[in-house]
């Protein structure tokens, strides 16, 4: 049974398929369920991070339904509704998704949506009431109905492309610098002469989505990707590469070597891109040493984010900036079976030095953790700046929810991302 | 018999016939009022829009002292971590409910988390809001208030709101602040009155809210503020004012009449205090009440001459100026752009009922072809509306002023800028003359597309709104 939670982040699986959806141009919502879970979306989501609004307002989309409804059925509203987005929102797929209370009363969304096709809308479903989970359920509810179900739409190429790689495990919004990582994750990978599919943010369109079966290799950024990887591994035998994290700094070169050899790419090629990254980003490093010194960088840290986020991000800060993990805080309640591997990976990072590593989404369980920990650096969402505050100590918000940032373009994720991360803590070390 | 009895508050729609889908002239909407009960409109495509859960957390967020337990799966209370992180107030859990909890029911579940909650951080005052959920299965929240009020003894709320039972999202504010009386204020007749004066404020700017306390204390009153930002005692306090003073009648004028009827404190209403003339009138409805006239007309004398200086020549005459606000705080901006020398050419007011049939024959005697459109959170038919009209300026307080945005024209928010008072004038100004004055922004924003087809753009706007058949 699941339990109450204080001060939630992980809002609902609704709100993850809306993440997932608006992230990919063309395609548009359309929600079938009571008037206000857009909005909660909208300000428990985009607004808490600044710069994620990709309509201009709340869902563009959403039956709304009343009473009436309730007691006698949706089914009809939605039909009204779905005929009526198409006719009026642009867009190249309409997916409709729902909430708890048209679930509780039982619509029938898949005979709406068959209805839909026969009339040649492009639609298709996903049933993601609030209570069915948070939004990593969310995310893979959406990804899986668009796997499943966008080949019938009969838009899928045939033609393979050479060195796809699909990228799964970023969550949208949730992961609040998604748009920027995945960019650099690209950049990456093209750098060593792959195609990169990125599938949400700029540019990636049905298009992206219609090639996902023809990729030669499935790459898992964080747990949350591995359902959407086996089930296209079930149906098309693509091949999986999973990742311990987000790729920092040399984790990213790292990752390109062991890409490289799962497809066969030309060694040489791979190790002259890596080592041209890993010279600007040690000129970087060199140029901070004076700051670094005097500011006195290396300190204690706690880190509370997603699991991906958290294991990424402090490898770097402590493979490479030599900074101490005090308390890592996991808020994504990843599966038992990721959990172990977790444990042993984070509590593991600094040699001799004893990690705390605690998996919780409870404001008030991680502000305790955050608070008896007593470190010197505290990095994670805008919930824990009032016990970074308390503890006297610099913050930098780099976890959702955000306040103070605005985030279009910037990422932590590999090379650029590590520079990105060298600048942000820095400055809020050197703006406490 | 007392008003409180009642399990909760009426919905708006019943109450005062309240309308959220309708478009027409101002003399067409007064028709509409004045003949019997209006016929009630659907649509048949819609947007997403606020509801009534969502104004009551909105409310309790701003309760001091208290806990709000929120009964529903996780996703209703993200609009909790939006005000928990952005106005900084606001502890709350939610119960998460999930597939079993929607069939077996989660009575267990919510008394845990009350006790719970209760014995972590001892607030004054614990909130039980309803959800979608709880509402279809009809959990049983009474009985655990009942328990677990006499076993904690602490006062324990229930706000059931449903998501769905209402069109008009204000009925959220009814339904939370009915149950606050209801629970805080104690029983009719056992209050001692006391001198102070209500004002009631349930969603204002924290500067709005200093600029009419600034007014009011110059005229000596002692003020209980509430709903806003209030303890859980200052509710009983109101119960025994002399006097509540509402700032804005959407929102506050059923905290009003409920203090009048069911605890005899008299209640005075006048149009939100927004530009120099209304302010001075609200004052001095605030005066008449409490017998300060004399004192109100310095005030207004004085304060008016500083606005006048301070707005040196700043004028919008000759700007065409669309509203797309709040319904009460519409007709206040209304007379704010007039008093500036603009014109107001078109109006998108949140909902219109029976508390607003005054303002619109007033209208409707001055301006009775001035169109206004009904709608919450319904931007691709106020775009299909400013299209047409291409104001000059519009000022909005929704959600989707980024819609709005890129057709091109000059936007400025009033959902975090003060408004009210002389110092809202002086205030608001200097946003309409930036916004007037550099329009590069919304120009740069017109080269991205409106999410809508071009042939949505040839249809009338109000296409979608339809009689209601019952």
């Amino acid at each position: 049974m699941a339990h109450h939670i204080e001060g939630s982040r992980n809002s609902c699986a609704l709100h993850g398929a809306l993440q997932v959806i608006e992230a990919i141009e063309g395609v548009v919502p359309v929600i079938h369920s009571t008037a206000g879970c857009g909005v909660q979306h909208f300000l428990g989501v985009n607004r808490l991070n600044a710069g994620s609004d990709r309509f201009g307002g709340p869902p563009v989309s959403n039956s709304n339904i009343s009473e009436k409804h309730v007691v006698f059925g949706g089914s009809s509203r939605l039909r009204e509704q779905l005929k009526n987005t198409v006719k009026i929102v642009e867009g190249d797929l309409y997916v409709i998704v729902t909430g708890c209370s048209t679930e509780m009363v039982g619509d029938d969304i898949p005979a709406m949506t068959k209805e839909g096709r026969d009339q040649d809308f492009q639609v298709i479903y996903a049933n993601t009431p609030g209570f069915r989970g948070d939004v990593h359920q969310g995310y893979q509810l959406a990804v899986k109905a668009l796997i499943e179900q966008l080949p019938a739409l009969g838009k899928g190429e045939q033609s393979s492309v050479e060195g796809l790689v699909n990228i799964w495990g970023i969550v949208p919004h949730q992961d609040p610098f998604w748009a920027g990582n995945l960019e650099e994750i690209g950049r990456l990978l093209e750098g060593i002469g792959l195609k990169p599919n990125l599938l949400f943010g700029y540019d990636q369109g049905l298009s992206s989505w219609n090639r996902v079966p023809n990729a030669a290799l499935n790459i898992v950024v964080s747990v949350w990707g591995d359902s959407p990887a086996m089930l296209l591994e079930e149906r098309y035998g693509t091949p999986v590469l999973k990742l311990e994290g987000l790729p920092v700094g040399s984790a990213a070169g790292r990752f390109l070597q062991t890409v490289s050899d799962r497809l066969n790419l030309d060694l040489t090629h791979t190790e002259n891109f890596i080592k041209s990254e890993e010279k600007r980003l040690n000129t970087y490093l060199a140029s901070l040493a004076d700051t670094y010194y005097r500011a006195g960088f290396q300190r204690e840290f706690a880190f509370v984010g997603e699991s991906s986020q958290v294991a990424g991000l402090s490898e770097f800060l402590t493979g490479t900036l030599g900074l101490i993990p005090r308390t890592l805080i996991i808020t994504d309640n990843p599966p038992e079976y990721a959990r172990e591997a977790l444990l042993s990976r984070l509590t593991g990072l600094v040699e001799g030095y004893s990690t705390e590593v605690v998996f919780s989404e409870d404001h008030a369980e991680i502000i305790d953790q955050v608070r008896s920990g007593a470190a010197e650096l505290v990095l994670g969402s805008a919930l824990e700046e009032q016990v970074a505050l308390a503890l006297g100590v610099p913050f930098l918000q780099l976890s959702f929810p955000l306040s103070d940032k605005v985030v279009l373009s910037r990422g932590y994720s590999g090379y650029r991302g590590a520079a990105a991360l060298l600048e942000d803590l820095g400055s809020a070390i050197l703006s406490n | 018999m007392s008003l409180l009895k009642a399990k909760s508050s009426r919905t708006r729609e019943k109450r005062l016939d309240t309308l959220n889908a309708w478009q027409g002239n101002v003399s067409a909407a007064v028709t509409e009022f004045s003949d019997g009960e209006p016929v009630k409109r659907i649509r048949t495509f819609s947007q997403s829009t606020q509801d009534d859960l969502l104004y009551a957390l909105r409310l309790l967020a701003g309760i001091r002292n208290s806990v709000a337990v929120i009964h529903a799966s996780r996703g209703c209370a993200a609009a909790g971590l939006f005000h928990q992180v952005s106005k900084g107030n606001g502890r709350w859990i939610v119960t998460n409910l999930d597939d079993r909890d929607t069939i077996m029911g989660a009575d267990l579940k919510l008394r845990k988390a009350v006790k719970e909650v209760y014995l972590r951080y001892k607030p004054e005052v614990i909130f039980i809001v309803s959800s979608p959920i709880v509402a279809i299965n009809n959990d049983d929240i009474q009985s655990v208030v009942e328990e677990l009020h006499e076993e904690l003894e602490l006062d324990i709320v229930p706000i059931y709101v449903t998501g769905f039972a209402s069109h008009h999202a204000v009925t959220g504010y009814d339904t939370t602040l009915h149950a606050l009386l209801k629970y805080l204020a104690g029983r009719r007749g056992e209050h001692n009155k006391n001198n102070s004066v209500n004002l009631l404020s349930v969603a204002e700017h924290p500067d709005d809210l200093r600029e009419v306390e600034r007014l009011l204390s110059a005229l000596g009153l002692e003020l209980n503020i509430l709903p806003d930002g209030a303890s859980p005692a200052i509710f009983r306090k109101a119960a025994a004012a002399r006097l509540s003073l509402s700032l804005d009648q959407d929102t506050g004028n059923y905290l009003g009449i409920t203090l009048r009827d069911e605890y005899a404190v008299p209640y005075a209403e006048a149009s939100r205090p927004i530009g120099i003339n209304a302010t001075g009138r609200w004052l001095a409805v605030a005066g008449k009440a409490s017998g300060l006239n004399e004192a109100v007309q310095a005030l207004h004398e004085q304060e008016s001459g500083r606005v006048t200086k301070a707005l040196e020549n700043f004028s919008l005459k000759g700007v065409r100026v669309y509203l797309g606000l709040a319904s009460a705080t519409s007709f206040s901006v209304l007379g704010l752009v007039e008093e500036l020398g603009g014109e107001v050419i078109g109006i998108t007011v949140s909902r219109l009922d029976q508390l607003h049939k005054e303002r619109l024959e007033e209208l409707s005697a001055r301006y009775p072809v001035l169109q206004i459109h009904v709608a919450d959170g319904q931007p691709f038919e106020e775009a299909n509306i400013i299209k047409r009209l291409s104001p000059d300026l519009y000022l909005g307080d929704s959600a989707h002023l980024g819609q709005i945005g890129r057709l091109g024209i000059p936007v400025v928010s009033l959902e975090e800028t003060p408004v009210l008072g002389y110092n809202g004038v002086i205030a608001l100004a200097r946003r309409f003359s930036a916004a007037l004055h550099n329009r590069t922004f919304g120009a740069a924003l017109a080269r991205t597309p409106l999410p809508y087809k071009e042939s949505w753009f040839r249809r009338s706007p109000n296409w979608h709104i339809k009689k209601e058949v019952k």
